[in-house]
């Protein structure tokens, strides 16, 4: 199935109305948040592609995201790593934790699963506040310098904006293709109904264990860009708030969906900072939007889209 | 004949219970075999096992000459034989071309790099797989709901869909876990329609049904299971004929008793 004409339209407007963004505007709490907003939601598709295609709630997103920024700022620090090589290596890293923690776990029970992983994000955070001689403990390492180009500063947020935008269209386009192909299939196949997968000649746990190093590795390099971005990192780095937030965009769009946990992240981001106009019920309404969603959405929104359809057919059958 | 399947000596005991004690029996190649018995006579314990869904205590699986005693389900699978649920068992999220091209067989030798680029040889596989799940859909008579999902499938339609994605890679051989248990009886002929040309083409079944007459219609050879063993085998007259059948399903063996259960 190929996308509509509609679909690539709004797509490319996206794209371009994106790139302008600094151009339009010259407010950096703007810039900011659309910043965030772009790590956050590629982090959340990676999140996705673990939890809404393999099937596997892992917590351990936190941890990795905690240890790509960790890894990434103490090689620019200490070894004298480029941001380049920094965000590379924060990958290689998570590639070799997420291989090694996958391969002990991704045969447990799903609520194991969600168990170990959570103990990991825990344990991480742990190791950034209490492992001083090498984290800097609870005062973290303040003053990460900006990423240069051939002799290009990206300085200010407008410039590094333009990082992450590079980023998250890398990693989206990367996604989708692993979503439209036979890849994506099987992932969710296996989700659906795993003893069938087998019956069928697939085995389960290769395919598990690929998302969950993908997804880590893409997690990785985006708290890498994330901590560069904050220009510090410190212990509340590995704060639950961004597990929270990643797993709100992937339940509010519905997990297994690319395009709706896409559009999600970008709602998701958005609203907190359009509640703004009152600051004291600004919480409380954005508490209230996520419980109508789940109340009325419970399998987000692409959940109550493929619900609906596949009512209307039940209705038009004789 | 020779044997395509050849189970020798399987034992298999739940905490003791003893499931299936020292049960064997051949499938010959070429044949639609039937697998008969009281509820709970081990008849869904016996194909896990041969299945690889269940580990032997004792005895041998031997596929075409391979020995596939306790591979993992993949593995038996990828070896030529695929099995059905008794409780259907389907992708509801997928619409039924989906649903089919699932299945592992049309990719073999497709790396992840083939799939995620979709080179050439990617391409290629796909489209003949998209090919074989038409002629699928059209043999179980599903073609025109090709792009439905497949949760709007009825009970009966489920079931073809299960077949035909079992059809999906060409195996040698199908186990089949009562295939028209819950299915309406008008479509009962069609599915043993269905069932007699996919085994023209060289499939060959082993099939776990409670209904007789559809068993005996369609099987060259049945197998009858009591209380975990083998109790007899042989072409469906006999098997019906036999004393030792009546009392395992009746409890007595009063041949008229027999011949109204079947009629019914």
């Amino acid at each position: 199935m190929s996308p509509s004409r509609w679909t690539l339209l709004a797509v490319g407007v996206a794209v371009v109305g994106l790139a302008l963004m600094p151009q339009l505007t010259r407010s950096n709490y703007v810039i900011g948040i659309a910043i965030s907003g772009l790590i956050f939601l590629t982090a959340a598709e990676a999140l996705n592609l673990v939890y809404g295609y393999a099937g596997l709630l892992s917590f351990a997103q936190l941890g990795f995201w905690g240890v790509g920024g960790y890894s990434a700022a103490l090689a620019v620090m200490d070894d004298g790593f480029s941001f380049w090589t920094a965000v590379l290596a924060a990958g290689a890293v998570n590639l070799l934790l997420s291989t090694a923690i996958g391969l002990a776990i991704i045969r447990t029970t799903r609520h194991a699963f969600v168990v170990v992983t959570l103990t990991f994000a825990l344990l991480a955070s742990l190791i950034a506040r209490d492992w001083v001689e090498v984290t800097r403990g609870p005062l973290g390492i303040p003053g990460l310098p900006a990423p240069s180009l051939m002799g290009f500063t990206f300085d200010t947020s407008a410039r590094f904006y333009y990082i992450a935008l590079a980023f998250t269209l890398a990693v989206l386009v990367f996604l989708y293709g692993l979503k439209t192909s036979r890849i994506g299939l099987v992932l969710k196949a296996i989700n659906q109904n795993d003893a069938l997968a087998e019956s069928q000649g697939i085995s389960p746990l290769p395919y598990k264990l690929t998302a969950f190093v993908v997804a880590a590795v893409i997690t990785g390099m985006a708290g890498a860009i994330y901590a560069f971005h904050l220009k510090i990192i410190d212990p509340s780095f590995l704060d639950f708030y961004y597990m929270q937030t990643f797993l709100i965009i992937v339940i509010i769009g519905g997990a297994g969906s690319f395009c709706a946990v896409a559009l999600a992240g970008a709602a998701m981001v958005v609203l907190p900072e359009a509640l703004r106009f009152s600051d004291t019920l600004r919480m409380v309404i954005y508490g209230l939007v996520l419980v109508a969603a789940m109340m009325f959405m419970p399998r987000g929104i692409s959940g109550w889209l493929q619900d609906r359809r596949i009512a209307a057919l039940r209705k038009a059958l004789p | 004949m020779t044997a395509l399947l050849q189970i020798t000596g399987l034992c298999k005991a739940f905490r003791g219970v003893r499931a299936v004690q020292d049960a064997s029996f051949d499938v010959e190649a070429g044949s639609i075999t039937g697998l008969i018995g009281p509820n709970g006579s081990g008849k869904s314990t016996t194909i896990d096992c041969i299945s690889g869904f269940q580990r032997l205590d004792a005895g041998r699986v031997v596929l075409a000459g391979r020995d596939v005693t306790n591979l993992s389900p993949a593995v038996v699978a990828r070896a030529g034989l695929i099995r059905t649920f008794q409780n259907v068992r389907i992708y509801d999220g997928y619409n039924l071309l989906d649903n089919l091209l699932v299945a592992e067989a049309p990719f073999r030798g497709i790396t992840w790099v083939d799939a995620l680029v979709r080179t050439r040889r990617f391409r290629c596989a796909r489209s003949a797989a998209e090919d074989r799940a038409r002629e699928l859909l059209e043999l179980v008579g599903l073609t025109r709901l090709i792009d439905r999902p497949a949760a709007t499938l009825s009970y009966g339609q489920k079931k073809l869909l299960a077949f035909a994605a079992a059809m999906m890679s060409r195996p040698r051989m199908i186990v089949l876990d009562e295939p028209v248990a819950g299915v309406n009886p008008t479509r009962i002929n069609e599915v043993a329609g269905i069932l007699r040309k996919a085994n023209r083409a060289g499939v060959s079944f082993l099939i776990v049904e409670h209904n007789v007459e559809f068993i005996s219609s369609l099987c060259h050879k049945v197998i009858v299971f009591e209380q975990g063993a083998k109790l007899t085998e042989g072409t469906p007259e006999a098997v019906r004929s036999d004393p030792r059948v009546l009392d395992a399903y009746l409890g007595i063996a009063p041949a008229a008793r027999l011949d109204a259960a079947v009629a019914t």
